[in-house]
């Protein structure tokens, strides 16, 4: 079932701003930003990441599904230059250099700051130690906590942040410098509604300037952000595409029939069902084989047998029903 | 270069945010001063606290002014050494610990970066304390005892500073080592300890150790020079602190977790 969801459309004036400077990405022009074969990471005790091989390309955005203990971390902390591989290689096509942590933008699961530094401090460290010049920093800065909306507590103590702050202006810091692959850890996980709205919100900005990867374990977010997925379960990938082929592949179309009286046995015979699963006695979901569903035999079914229709529904194709095909593969 | 200077001053403005510019120096110089002043009050002291039986004579010989700086040194090799490594044990832990080692290290920021940024902040805070706490000393011995030369004073500092410089150079290789701080300081006091112990049992095989600076220090006041095998032991302290912080640096780059 996907449920609706309607951004309340905001302006995002000030967002121009930002953006208005910065360079322009070759969006969609097919370039493979970054390449990765056969990566693999061992921990003590198990092998959480086994030989991984995938291409991002240039202007998408991706989003790495999984449970717990997938490897998600580990991944994108090995993209992020934080842990070395235990075998493979990542590359970025084009970039000669072996430390590329300047291309990347990284926000960990919990960023943590210096409590003693005020958010502008933070940011004036990481734009040096990025060696940002000192000339465009201060602006930068400014429009990129505008951006995460943190502008009016530039000068206010990181300790005194709360969660969804702290996120924010982890945000701030992944974009200060213009990476070209921004990667976010869980960046919506430990939010509340309002500000996970505000970071997806973000995000569907950003979409057009940057190449994105993040993780997640919550479908819905990544259907509103992302085109592609990429399916993790224990270390090895599960499905790599983008989500209309997921939903095309691995969802069974589906009608749901709610009536006044009782309908058990009613559809048994009609052709090209799967099977029905009665949520009660009066309610039937009726799973098809494929996907044309002859909506009037149904309907002409229910007149002959004078049922009453409460309510016909034409299931939508659910990711979620997708995600736990592919993970019980 | 520039991304050193950048830690580096991180580390100064977070040092004087969270007090230690205050603390260290004020314990120091705490240490340092009450040795004149017990010296010099000591047989009013014994005189208003002990009980003594009527008529009893104390005699104190008055020591000189090398003497008193002399023993302020060696209250600086016991508390001192305790302090400076209270005041260090944190500064990679704590870091590592708390998850704010990730921001810094997505960053193109080498270990080799990192790590002699800590090195030099703690150098410079440690030795700014000593250099406080010393040179008020030395103010109160030459008004107390007899005045002491001030060239004498720098370079028996300059000497004892070594010892510092190596004290931090063992914390901060053990803070790449161990997760704890309170392990980190355990085993740091442990080595340091062991070390000194050593020296003083073992004079013969230990001519070249870091400890025995404490000794040429005081040699440097009482006697107007090193004792030999003085130099031996500056470059071995140097050397030795050199490579304590590139081991530190080499580890560093094998966290597994930032």
């Amino acid at each position: 079932m996907v449920m609706d969801f309607d951004y309340p459309v905001r302006q995002y004036d000030w967002a121009d701003s930002l953006f208005r400077n910065w360079k322009k990405k070759s969006v969609g022009g097919g370039n493979m930003l970054l390449e990765v074969r056969d990566l693999s990471k061992s921990f003590k005790h198990h092998q959480a990441v086994k030989n991984l091989s995938f291409d991002i390309e240039e202007g998408t955005c991706v989003a790495l599904i999984g449970p717990n203990g997938a490897g998600k971390t580990t991944t994108l902390k090995m993209l992020a230059g934080l842990l070395t591989p235990t075998s493979g290689t990542i590359q970025f096509p084009g970039e000669q250099k072996k430390d590329y942590r300047y291309l990347i933008g990284f926000l960990p699961q919990h960023p943590a700051f210096f409590s003693w530094m005020t958010a502008k401090e933070f940011l004036l460290l990481a734009g040096k130690l990025s060696q940002m010049p000192k000339s465009k920093l201060t602006s930068k800065i400014n429009e990129t906590l505008e951006f995460v909306g943190l502008l009016d507590v530039k000068n206010k103590r990181i300790g005194g942040f709360s969660g969804g702050m702290k996120q924010r202006l982890g945000l701030a810091q992944a974009l200060l410098d213009e990476p070209e692959l921004l990667i976010l850890d869980e960046p919506v996980s430990a939010l509340d509604p309002n500000g996970r709205r505000d970071v997806l919100q973000l995000l569907l900005r950003l979409k057009d300037h940057m190449t994105i990867l993040f993780s997640t374990h919550v479908l819905h977010d990544a259907e509103q952000v992302c085109d592609s997925v990429m399916m993790l379960k224990e270390g090895i990938i599960k499905w790599n595409g983008s989500l209309l082929s997921l939903k095309k592949n691995h969802t069974s179309p589906a009608i749901r029939i709610k009536t006044a009286q009782r309908i058990e046995h009613c559809f048994n015979d009609i052709p090209g069902l799967e099977h029905i699963e009665y949520e009660d006695a009066k309610t039937a979901v009726l799973y098809f084989i494929n996907r044309s569903i002859n909506t009037d035999l149904l309907l002409k079914v229910i007149l002959e047998k004078n049922l009453t229709l409460l309510n016909f529904e034409q299931l939508q194709d659910s990711l979620e029903d997708a995600y736990m095909k592919v993970m019980n593969q | 270069m520039k991304t050193l200077m950048t830690l580096f001053y991180k580390e100064l403005v977070e040092s004087l945010r969270n007090g230690k510019w205050i603390w260290l120096p004020i314990a120091f110089i705490i240490i340092g001063i009450s040795q004149p002043l017990a010296n010099y009050y000591m047989p009013q002291i014994l005189e208003s606290a002990g009980n003594m039986p009527e008529g009893t004579v104390i005699e104190i010989p008055t020591p000189t002014g090398e003497e008193v700086l002399s023993s302020t040194l060696s209250q600086f090799g016991s508390i001192g050494t305790l302090l400076f490594v209270l005041a260090a044990m944190g500064v990679i832990a704590n870091e590592r610990q708390n998850g704010s080692l990730t921001l810094v290290m997505v960053r193109p920021v080498s270990p080799f970066q990192y790590i002699t940024s800590k090195w030099f902040s703690q150098i410079l805070i440690s030795i700014v304390s000593l250099f406080l706490s010393y040179g008020l000393t030395w103010y109160y011995t030459n008004l107390l005892f007899n005045p002491v030369k001030w060239d004498t004073m720098l370079t028996s500092l300059a000497i004892y500073s070594l010892w510092i410089v190596f004290i931090i150079s063992v914390t901060i290789l053990l803070g790449t080592l161990l997760k704890s701080a309170g392990g980190i300081a355990g085993v740091s006091i442990l080595i340091l300890g062991g070390l000194s112990l050593a020296s003083s049992l073992f004079t013969k095989y230990t001519k070249w150790s870091p400890a025995n600076l404490r000794s040429q220090a005081s040699a440097v006041l009482l006697e107007g020079g090193l004792l030999e095998n003085g130099w031996l032991v500056i470059w071995t302290t140097l050397g030795l602190s050199l490579l304590l912080i590139a081991v530190a640096a080499l580890n560093f780059k094998r966290f597994e977790q930032f």
